[in-house]
């Protein structure tokens, strides 16, 4: 009796396609580990006290120098001991009751002992002494977070506008196009410090939202297309016929068939928006002091650099490298899995 | 042979002829800024980038001898010294003749002149409310009638500049007689600085409302491209009287150098400056190791680069550069605005709060890391090298973070759940630090961040550009900042004015406004430079550091580099810019 077997569908074909394209399976687990180190630090797991000043100023990498413990550093301070009190030249002191109390109390307060240091680290140390692999970890989480969350928000907004325009057509297509053609007059990083200048604002947020705002025209051109393809498709004419509604038309029946089309577009923009992160970080328009991103690290690499310090740099800029290099084979890689014309 | 004679003639007539013509080759001195200026007005002026500026363009009645240390007056449009009677109250200052302004439209081709009614005009302008001039200070309540001239256009909305004052007595068309309230011993000082600059009343009427864009000075250079923040190109002004370099250089080794090279040389030698802003030190230590620029003030991060210790690295020596080094009668000070409705007040809460900020703050890892080395711990704030410093002060405030904490913790700003201390009332508690956007300020940055840490509090950043620090500052609306003052003139009284309540709005950028600091300040004025006057001096300084309004960090040194084109350059501690006293060699500089 013959066995009527389920066909397979897109996706279990394209996982099968991909599977057996190495340097895709390679660059997938690449980034696969990068998303595993991000997920770490944001549940605090890793890389959380990166601000822990470790090594001495500038500690080299390991393999520069013998790594060994300085001393504990002992200095002296608040001047103003019992023994040799400082002048207040005829001056009431408006907390001297509350000093006098947590000097009675502390004791030991004017002996500060400095937390022994590092002379170098595995990856070195930057200018403060911390730790540059921590960095590196700590700053792939802002960077990718980034990278990742502001490719969503570009691939949502352009999805979204190229399939109301490519569906509907006419004046409302034409009003789309109109803002797009507004959006790609400019070029594209000058956009960005335009509007990162213009808003003056640091932080995360304000990077995902200048970056999602500003990346969706390249998502919006191909949806439409896709969008005025499908349209006048049997299957979208016969949900049509069914009483489906617009809505119903457009993101139930043709979106799946498109998505593939999204998906590659979106990694694309996960790279792209790393880069831009980077740059807008390295130019001072991007993360503020408190946030570590390889932009950051970037931007303090560049005078560490004419002072012969190159760990920073080389950290922060093989970690990028590595990763841009492994999103953009797994990209090459998902947009031949996702070939309808490839069977097998 | 008398036709051999007539083409020997020919030719040498043609020899004399191409001479005649030949055109020396242009010199131009390149230099850089550190941040934008901020306009060409003198009265509006407070910054030193800007200030080097108008020391070309404009000239005040008297200025700094270039070679003498310490250093000493000499007249610049005066004729002489002033004559100073009826103990320091009467001062009889006569300009020079022949001075002329340099040549701008407004004067309708003609030359004019700098005249005594000039110089009267010019302090008037001081104390126009209109002009909110952050130099004020050093005529305000000084000259006999002035304040209240200043006082009716407070209540009428217009400055009488034509009014009769007997402070301020034209005797002749040179000759200007001031009268003092009472005793001044820095008003000669007051005289030098190039805020007080001589300007015609008929150039800053004719551009009113536009004066910070077209300066119209006296001084050897005029201005004859200006991109805002970007580039500023100074030419010869061509009339410009005929004056000699001729400074004693005494017995430093250094100074007898210069002065064989320049002495009898007309001023200025240089044709033209071209003076590009750029804000950060790498790009600056690049142009000029390019020999794009010719002097460069060496950013601390580059120290590492240029100096071994004090002295020149062999590579750089070798090119024949050389290092000017010494130490800035300068200060940097962190202060904190005691009208910030977070920070300020005089609660002991407050105080508590502003001086445990204050005791986290690393002076020596910012020497070491920021500075590398360029700059020494000074406590006090008046700096070494000017009247009424005292290198032995201690602070109250030095680096404790743990008693720092403690002191909050007993002052009653406890930790939220967030790990982040709160106000006594519960409030959150943030502090809003406010840099420019260099590079080295984003070290700073980091520093400050680094020390709220210590205290678990929330760090905020304002970024704004230097000309806008300065316009927040003048408002009372930075919360804290490291700022940084260089002596205008070798007296205390130049930086402890920093901290006079009514210098609110004008260089009292924490806006203290504090009666018991202002009293005590007050009596200080009409003292000369002596230990009585330094007694008060402590009791200020200390004052300012239990009231947590200030906290004095260190002094600068400066490093000056320039290659062996320039000729005649000696770091002035006072002077903005001595640029017209030097000289390019052409046959060095290889561009030129």
């Amino acid at each position: 009796m013959p066995i009527e077997r389920a066909s397979p569908g897109l996706w279990t074909l394209a996982w099968r396609r991909l599977r057996r394209d190495r340097v895709g399976m390679t660059a997938l687990l690449v980034v696969g580990c990068y998303l595993a180190v991000v997920m770490m630090a944001l549940m605090g797991w890793i890389a959380t006290d990166w601000t822990r000043e470790v090594g001495v100023n500038y500690a080299p990498p390991v393999f520069w120098e013998q790594d060994q413990d300085e001393t504990a550093q002992r200095s002296a301070v608040g001047h103003d001991t019992p023994d040799r009190p400082i002048a207040l030249y005829g001056l009431q002191d408006p907390l001297a009751p509350v000093l006098a109390a947590i000097r009675a109390q502390y004791p030991q307060d004017r002996d500060l002992v400095e937390a022994p240091r590092r002379l170098s680290l595995p990856l070195g140390g930057d200018k403060w002494g911390h730790d540059v692999w921590i960095k590196v970890i700590k700053g792939s989480e802002t960077s990718i977070l980034v990278g990742l969350v502001s490719a969503l928000l570009a691939t949502l907004l352009g999805t979204l506008m190229g399939a109301v325009a490519g569906y509907f057509g006419h004046w409302v297509d034409d009003g789309f196009n109109w803002l797009y053609g507004v959006f790609t007059a400019i070029p594209y990083l000058l956009l960005v410090f335009a509007i990162a200048a213009v808003l003056q604002q640091k932080g995360v947020i304000t990077l995902i939202l200048i970056l999602g705002l500003t990346g969706w025209t390249g998502v919006f051109r191909l949806v439409r297309a896709e969008y005025l393809k499908h349209k006048t498709r049997e299957y979208v004419l016969a949900a049509g016929a069914m009483g489906a509604s617009d809505a119903r038309r457009m993101f139930i029946h043709i979106l799946p068939n498109i998505s593939h089309v999204i998906l590659v577009q979106l990694s694309q923009n996960v790279v792209g928006f790393i880069k831009s992160e980077v740059i807008l970080s390295f130019l001072g328009f991007g993360v503020p002091v408190d946030v570590v991103s390889w932009g950051s690290m970037l931007n303090e690499a560049q005078n560490e650099l004419i002072l012969g310090k190159w760990w920073q740099l080389a950290a922060a800029g093989l970690a990028m490298a590595i990763l841009v290099t492994a999103f953009s084979m797994l990209t090459d890689a998902l947009r031949d899995a996702l070939d309808p014309k490839l069977k097998y | 042979m008398i036709n051999h004679m007539g083409r020997l003639l020919f030719i040498l007539l043609g020899l004399w002829v191409m001479g005649a013509w030949a055109v020396p080759p242009e010199k131009v001195l390149r230099l850089e800024l550190s941040a934008a200026e901020t306009g060409f007005d003198p009265v509006m002026t407070s910054d030193l980038n800007t200030a080097s500026i108008e020391q070309q363009l404009f000239e005040s009645l008297l200025t700094y001898d270039y070679l003498a240390r310490p250093v000493k007056l000499i007249p610049r449009l005066a004729a002489a010294m002033p004559i100073v009677t009826d103990q320091g109250k009467i001062w009889v200052f006569t300009l020079k003749h022949g001075v002329y302004f340099a040549p701008d439209p407004i004067f309708k081709g003609q030359k004019r002149e700098v005249t005594a009614q000039d110089v009267v005009y010019t302090l008037m302008r001081f104390m126009d409310p209109k002009n909110r001039s952050p130099y004020k200070f050093l005529v305000e309540g000084k000259i006999i009638g002035l304040d209240e001239l200043g006082e009716a256009a407070r209540r009428t909305g217009h400055f009488n500049y034509d009014a009769s004052i007997p402070g301020l007595e034209v005797l002749d068309r040179y000759t200007l007689k001031i009268r003092l309230k009472t005793t001044d011993y820095n008003f000669a000082h007051a005289m030098a600085q190039p805020m007080y600059g001589i300007v015609a009343r008929e150039a800053i009427e004719g551009y009113a409302g536009d004066t910070a864009s077209h300066p119209v000075g006296s001084g050897p250079y005029h201005l004859t491209r200006w991109t805002r923040s970007s580039l500023m190109v100074l030419e010869r002004n061509p009339n410009f009287r005929h004056e000699i370099w001729n400074f004693d250089p005494g017995n430093d080794p250094d100074s007898q150098n210069i002065a064989a090279q320049m002495r009898g040389k007309s001023i200025p030698q240089i044709d033209r400056i071209e003076v590009q802003v750029i804000e950060e030190a790498q790009s600056a230590w690049l142009s000029f190791g390019k020999g794009e620029l010719d002097m460069i003030g060496l950013a601390g991060q580059f120290a590492p680069m240029a100096l071994h210790g004090t002295h020149l690295k062999s590579s750089l020596a070798d090119r024949g550069i050389r290092l000017d080094r010494i130490s800035d009668p300068s200060i940097a000070y962190y202060f904190i605005n005691q009208q910030d409705p977070v920070l300020g007040g005089m609660s002991k809460e407050k105080i508590a709060l502003r001086r445990a900020i204050f005791m986290v703050q690393n002076d020596e890892e910012m020497i070491r890391v920021i500075h590398k080395g360029q700059a020494v711990r000074n406590a006090y704030p008046i700096p070494e090298g000017v009247a009424g410093a005292d290198p032995n002060y201690r602070s109250l405030l030095d680096y404790n973070p743990r008693e720092a904490n403690r002191l909050l913790d007993r002052m009653g700003y406890a930790k939220g759940p967030d790990g982040y201390r709160r106000q006594p009332d519960g409030q959150p508690l943030a502090v809003r630090y406010t840099s420019s956007l260099s590079s080295q300020d984003r070290e700073l940055d980091e520093m400050m961040k680094k020390a709220l840490d210590r205290l678990a509090i929330r760090f905020e950043s304002e970024k704004l550009k230097f000309p806008e620090i300065l316009k927040a500052e003048r408002q009372c609306r930075v919360q804290i900042r490291l700022s940084a003052w260089i002596a205008d003139y070798p007296d205390g009284d130049n930086f402890m004015q920093l901290w006079y309540g009514p210098h609110t709005h004008e260089n009292n950028g924490s806006c203290y406004q504090d009666p018991e600091w202002d009293r005590l300040y007050e009596k200080t004025l009409t003292m000369p430079a002596s230990p009585q006057r330094d007694a008060i001096y402590h009791q200020l300084a200390r004052l300012l550091e239990l009231k947590g309004v200030t906290k004095v960090s260190t002094t600068h040194i400066r490093n000056v580099l320039t290659h062996p084109w320039v000729i005649g350059y000696k770091a002035h501690p006072i002077l903005p810019s001595v640029w017209s006293l030097l000289d390019i060699d052409v046959s060095r500089a290889p561009r030129q």
